[in-house]
């Protein structure tokens, strides 16, 4: 083949933005749920508030 | 005429702007785009590869053009879509749609880089050099821009409300770069070969080369699809933190 090297090179640019497009959106998903699980669960375990604490 | 409640399309598309649909829309399609865009690519690279003969001219060198085109054809129509979806959110003030606008542009940024590099890659060995402040290469160079601009100012204001219409103005403004992206090689002297595909109309390209590039323009629409949920998904849940249907999800999902 000619021009290999630049025909892999250009071929493993085109590969490795498209993997972070794909991981990227991946792990804001993770973070937003984890959050919202951490929220959830805050304000599952929060206190009512009492006579005394008003 | 049915009314818009009796019309099973246009209950679809108001149900769709519904967080919680969305939700579970983005969460059962996204896969199966990413699965067959991979598949369409797949197809696209092995013939781009292996079947297709080398070009007499340029060698080897041509079958970047089978990642270039496609990306590049992307790079413009993501930003078109950008601005359709800012322009829907102004107007009807859709929440959906600023999500989606937003979620476009670093779709778009990330295929307009690979335009770019590899357009630069295969301007080394035809060119002679690995850049050159061509009309078309320069103006793709400020389409990069454009997108880096709207992701910036979508980050950099805390109202997302707010963020996404200030990011949104800057993608309709904007879309006056595309005619000038596409008709660069035309209006100027551009080192930049003109249109070799055409949708409509003979292309200059030999019939048997066309085939894998139809599977990558295929396969890169697939994959935005598929990315473009994950990111509107990723994107909805961070706003709607905190609501019922949101913790119902977590509580489902834990």
């Amino acid at each position: 083949m000619s021009y290999r090297d630049y025909v892999v090179a250009a071929y493993a640019v085109f590969a490795l933005i498209l993997l972070w497009d794909l991981v990227v959106p991946k792990l804001q998903l993770r973070a937003a749920l984890r959050a919202a699980r951490q929220r959830a669960s805050r304000s599952a375990t929060r206190k009512p508030p009492t006579e005394l604490q008003r | 005429m049915n009314s818009p409640a009796k019309n099973p399309l246009v209950r679809w598309f108001h149900q769709l702007g519904s967080p919680p649909y969305f939700d579970r829309f983005a969460a059962r399609w996204s896969p199966w785009a990413y699965v067959l865009a991979v598949m369409a690519m797949g197809i696209g690279l092995y013939g781009a590869l292996f079947l297709v003969p080398a070009d007499y001219q340029q060698g080897d060198s041509f079958r970047i053009l089978y990642i270039h085109v496609p990306s590049a054809w992307m790079s413009m129509a993501i930003f078109a879509l950008m601005a359709v979806y800012a322009a829907i959110a102004l107007i009807w003030r859709i929440k959906l749609c600023e999500i989606l606008a937003m979620a476009c542009a670093p779709i778009g940024a990330a295929f307009t880089l690979i335009t770019l590099a590899t357009g630069s890659i295969w301007g080394k060995p035809m060119w002679g050099t690995w850049w050159d402040w061509d009309p078309r290469l320069t103006t793709e160079l400020i389409l990069l821009f454009l997108y880096l601009g709207v992701i910036g100012l979508y980050a950099a204001i805390d109202d997302r409300r707010n963020a996404a219409r200030a990011a949104g103005f800057l993608a309709i403004v904007g879309v006056a770069l595309l005619p000038v992206i596409r008709w660069s090689v035309v209006w100027w002297n551009s080192l930049h070969q003109g249109q070799t595909i055409r949708l409509f109309g003979e292309s200059s390209m030999d019939a048997s080369m066309v085939a894998p590039l139809v599977w990558m323009i295929v396969g890169t629409k697939l994959w935005f699809i598929g990315s473009l949920l994950a990111r509107a998904r990723a994107d909805n849940l961070r706003r709607e933190a905190g609501k019922d249907w949101v913790n119902t999800l977590v509580g489902a999902s834990r």
